[in-house]
């Protein structure tokens, strides 16, 4: 094995067969680290990756309608350009750019070091990345996917979708899959397990309740796709037919599977972003959530409702009208905890002194946007009226109001409230204005529109309509305002690259930019690689607030420490960190062999496995650490000298 | 607070505005779902009228609440003092769980009620007058969808009996039509959807909401139309390649034009005296007569496609438009749209993507000129054009 570990990065290692690689500043660093900071990172940096390909997908899907008979793409492109937009945007932008929330700062914000288990951690990113590549490496290997996101059979069997496109889909789905099963079950060990002293469940900041909820319905919701995903490659692949009713298959199988995936899926996205706003709408209210149990247990209630749900998505599909009946009323009263979640953000914010700063625009932009899809959401749940309304564009409206105005917006506002964390400085607050400004605008002109054209009966999915059906001006107005998105993300990549270069040179910026509240932010801004000095003892929900104010005798706030003094310095040394591994990579390295062997011949499968199985070996015999890592040098289980009282001194290391 | 909003006059006029507004600009919008036509859309229509104007009501409380908040709260850093820190407030949050719940509580009763509605038949038998001879027909049709047309099948003497689950091989049928159904107006007419491929969906919005049509199921929906009238129709499920054209259209008309057109539709074609024609057929029996039929000339055992049918072309020219409902067989005036026809008929995939390659779609079929004169002159024997207003009724543009 050495033969594959540069010799320079290498400690001598009497204790196992294989030794571990050393941390550095390069790119060997990245590709071998198990610090879930820069996993988060990496997340982040592929999500956005495939937010812009979506996004190009996007583009040209509305170039395609601006016109009716349009030939920007051809019937048989624009299927592949609208299942290739849905695909990228749900499981390689928007989930992945969530999980790069949730691996920077849930540790953060329970007190922790690092993730329970930290090379699976690297091993979700590079299975995800593998899964990504694997999906999109169809345009140029016979074809993408073109059977829609949702893929219903038979329409997806090898008769009516003869490409490779939808084997592509089965098998990098089914790897993306892998990688959320492995990170879900990764961090609600850690939620559950890897908390501070004093980090009760009820002190958890409610961005961390949100994503346990979360990982919650991953774990019980990726299985069932699995299994569904099976069910297709077999089909496809070797001849089965689970869903061929000439010979005892039903077509209706596949839409169950998928939806009862599906829509726990979009509570699986809209959470995380429901759980970042709950933390900046408080900060920058400067004003405690209001009704904090409620907005936990209104989330779980979301997380356990999500499960009764799913066959709304099928009111016409032929299941009969009792079923169609109990879904109408369950998905009526899942509004409920979600209207519950919006009112109480607009008490948070209702008597605060609220500083509209970028981050909290998106907030609002969430709590307005998010509204408007909600609503509509309810306009479907009545079952008739949905029998109208279903595989129109007041559907795409709909759901483009949630993903975009309620998820987009959410992780937006998270980006610009998190940035100081990770990068160390701020990203510009008047670009970021701007940036949500045209963001808004764009985003209304886009999907606005289309409510009037589902409501006037243009149908999903069509590659064209003809004129005289009333759909030529909003189809260009929604055009118009695709390319106003379009320039919103680049404003946000300039604003990114302005800011990066005006902070070379410079000091990071001070450590608690927003007067925030909760723990992730005791630590200096970029984060060091080794979190917390000290693992901090926990007295209460907004635990670092708490420690910067208290309140004088007549009951008014007053500040009782500057945060320079509340905040670590990230000075510890020699603090005992997980190694990093080659394994992760290795292993998911193997996976596109797999995928394109089964699809295109047997035999590449063998150096795939090969390589699975190599890594799967060598992470079981590679050491469990690295013995002169200064284990025992630092007491990082320390703590019992910090007290909670607010007026203490920064704890000294 | 919200039913006091609701009194508010000014609102209501906003809302109706934008009611208005959005189906306003829909003036020649023939698909749109806001102006029914019939019972079952109809009672749809009543369902959703109201509960979008209770959404609209909310989404104003939540805007006028978020714009209050923009101006009373904002930081105008005249004030340095820390707002009061309240943590919550249980009657509050007590008070909009329940409100929310109470009125969802209502609509419910509501949905329910119109969801009963939509699943209730009451269909009388429509008499049919053919040659003198009086038929009760129950009125049902069989709605089969396909890449990418749809099939109506007619039982006069009802569907008791005939085997529907394996689509690709149904009983023969009185009458067989493609992408235009018939049916009399002010009748409820129940359907029988099914289809011999992938799933697919039938929606007319005017008469009713939609229904998949899935291969291996038998899925129940009703139409009725108030009026005679032509009401257009677009399969609203993903079917692959060409389905953005795949659309049809009912032509509801008056019980006695309906018994005339029973009358004729049961009429088999008859060998054209022509010689062009007689030309023409000859290349349909060579070449078309694999996958179409044409009563009293072949029979339907069967085409060499993967749906295992292609449009039934006895009374091809009673209908007013062919490809999957996207071609007018007439200009406005009547007169045939000969250009497109032979378009069609020179190179289909051209016209209409397919994959005539995979036996889904009609291929080109390599004729030449004359030959393409030759089956437009026989196809124009098969069956008698529609009244004018039915054709131009039916102009997709």
């Amino acid at each position: 094995m050495t033969a594959t570990t540069p010799v320079e990065d290498v400690v001598d290692q009497p204790l196992g067969v294989y030794t571990r690689p050393r941390g550095g500043n390069g790119w060997r660093d990245w590709v071998t680290t198990v610090d879930h900071k820069k996993i988060g990172i990496l997340y982040g940096v592929a999500a956005l990756f495939f937010f812009v390909v979506g996004g190009i997908e996007a583009l040209l899907i509305r170039l395609q309608l601006a016109t009716p008979n349009g030939t920007v793409l051809g019937a048989d492109m624009y299927n592949q350009v609208f299942t290739m937009h849905g695909v990228t945007m749900i499981f390689l932008a928007a989930m992945p750019l969530s999980a790069a929330f949730a691996n920077y700062l849930i540790p953060l914000q329970i007190g922790a070091r690092d993730v329970a288990f930290p090379r699976l951690n690297a091993l979700s990113f590079w299975v995800f990345l593998a899964g990504g590549i694997v999906l999109n490496l169809s345009w140029v290997l016979g074809g993408a996917p073109d059977g829609g996101w949702f893929g219903y059979a038979p329409n997806t069997g090898i008769v009516f979708s003869p490409s490779p496109g939808m084997d592509f889909y089965a098998l990098g789905l089914q790897i993306t899959g892998v990688a959320s099963l492995m990170s879900s079950i990764n961090l609600t060990v850690t939620i559950l397990n890897m908390r501070a002293p004093g980090m009760t469940l009820f002190r958890m900041p409610v961005f961390t309740w949100m994503m346990l909820v979360t990982q919650l319905l991953l774990v019980f919701a990726m299985p069932v796709i699995a299994v569904a995903l099976f069910l297709l490659a077999f089909s496809r692949l070797f001849g089965a037919r689970f869903f061929d009713p000439s010979v005892g298959g039903d077509a209706l199988l596949w839409q169950h599977l998928f939806w009862i995936f599906g829509h726990p899926e979009v509570y699986i996205l809209i959470l995380p972003s429901f759980g970042i706003i709950s933390e900046v709408i408080p900060t920058f209210s400067r004003k405690p959530i209001f009704g904090y149990p409620f907005m936990v247990f209104s989330g779980i209630a979301i997380g356990f409702m999500g499960w009764g749900v799913w066959a709304h998505h099928m009111f016409v599909s032929g299941i009969g009208p009792i079923s169609v009946a109990a879904f109408s009323l369950s998905t009526m009263f899942i509004a409920v905890p979600t209207g519950v979640k919006i009112l109480n953000w607009m008490a948070t914010m209702w008597g605060g002194r609220i500083k509209f700063s970028a981050p909290m625009l998106f907030a609002v932009g969430v709590v307005s946007m998010f509204t408007i899809g909600g609503l509509s959401g309810v306009t479907h749940a009545i079952s008739p009226a949905d029998t109208q309304q279903t595989d129109t564009y007041y559907i795409v409206a709909h759901f483009h109001y949630v993903i975009f105005g309620g998820i987009i917006f959410g992780l937006f506002a998270g980006l610009y409230f998190w940035w100081p964390k990770v990068f160390g400085h701020m990203l510009s607050d008047l670009i970021g204005k701007v940036n949500f400004w045209v963001m808004l605008v764009g985003f209304n002109l886009t999907f606005g529109p289309m409510h009037v054209l589902g409501l006037q009966g243009m149908s999903r999915r069509i590659d064209s309509y003809s004129p005289g059906f009333g759909f030529e001006l909003w189809n260009m107005v929604s055009t118009i305002g695709s390319f106003l998105i379009a320039l919103s993300i680049a404003i946000f990549v300039v604003n990114v690259i302005m800011s990066a270069m005006r902070a070379r040179g410079q000091a990071p910026c001070g450590p608690d930019p927003w007067d925030a509240r909760s723990l992730e932010w005791l630590t200096p801004n970029p984060t060091p690689v080794h979190n917390f000095d000290e693992v901090p003892v926990v007295e209460s929900l907004d635990e670092f607030w708490h420690r910067k104010y208290g309140t004088d005798d007549d009951g008014r706030v007053v500040r009782v420490a500057t945060a320079e003094e509340v905040c670590e310095d990230g000075s510890a040394v020699g603090v005992h960190l997980p190694s990093p591994s080659f394994w992760p990579i290795v292993f998911a390295s193997g996976l596109p062999f797999i995928a394109l062997g089964l699809i295109f011949n047997l035999w590449l499968t063998v150096p795939g496995g090969l390589l699975v199985v190599m890594a799967i070996y060598a992470w079981i015999f590679e050491p469990v650490d690295d013995p002169d890592a200064a284990h025992g040098d630092h007491d990082d289980h320390g703590g019992d000298e910090v007290t909670a009282d607010t007026t203490e001194e920064a704890p000294v290391v | 607070m919200i039913p006091k909003i609701l009194r508010g006059t000014g609102l209501t006029a906003l809302v109706a505005g934008l009611l208005t507004f959005l189906t306003g600009c829909a003036a020649d919008a023939e698909l749109d779902t806001l102006n029914p036509q019939g019972p079952s859309a109809r009672s749809i229509d009543n369902l959703f009228d109201p509960v979008f104007y209770v959404a609209v009501v909310v989404f104003i409380f939540v805007f006028a609440g978020t714009f209050i908040i923009w101006w009373r709260f904002r930081d105008d850093h005249s004030d340095e003092e820390f707002p009061h820190q309240f943590h919550g407030d249980t009657r509050l949050e007590l008070a909009w769980t329940i409100v929310p719940t109470l009125i969802l509580v209502v609509i419910s009763v509501f949905t329910l009620i119109t969801l009963r509605g939509l699943n209730e038949t009451e269909a009388n038998a429509v008499t049919i007058e053919v040659d003198g001879a009086v038929t009760q027909w129950e009125p049902e049709v069989v709605v089969v969808g396909q890449q990418w047309w749809w099939e109506f099948r007619y039982y006069l003497n009802g569907l008791d009996g005939v085997d529907l689950t394996d689509a690709r091989h149904l009983p023969p049928a009185d009458i067989v039509t493609a992408n235009q159904m018939v049916i009399p107006a002010g009748e409820e007419i129940e359907l029988a959807i099914t289809s011999r491929d992938v799933i697919h969906s039938f929606w007319i919005p005017a008469l009713n909401g939609k229904k998949d049509a899935a291969p291996g199921r038998v899925h129940p929906w009703k139409l009725e139309a108030d009026e005679p009238g032509v009401y257009f129709g677009q399969c609203t499920e993903f079917c692959g390649l060409s389905h953005s054209r795949m659309r049809m259209q009912v032509v509801a008309v008056t019980p006695d034009d309906f018994s005339a057109w029973v009358a004729e539709q049961l009429q088999p074609a008859v060998e054209p005296q022509a010689a062009a024609a007689q030309r023409g057929m000859e290349i349909y029996q060579s070449q078309c007569a694999r996958c179409h039929v044409v009563d009293g000339f072949n029979d339907g055992s069967g085409a060499d496609l993967v749906a295992n049918a292609a449009p039934n072309l006895t009374h091809l020219m009673s209908r007013t438009t062919y490809a999957g409902g996207i071609f007018n067989m007439y200009e406005p005036n009547g007169s045939l749209d000969r250009t497109q026809l032979e378009a069609w008929l020179r190179d289909s995939p051209a016209e209409k993507p397919a994959y005539a390659e995979g036996r889904r779609g009609m291929p080109a079929m390599g004729l030449d000129e004359g030959q393409i004169d030759d089956v437009v002159a026989y196809l124009t024997t098969l069956g008698r054009a529609p009244a004018l207003d039915i054709i131009a009724a039916t102009e997709v543009e």
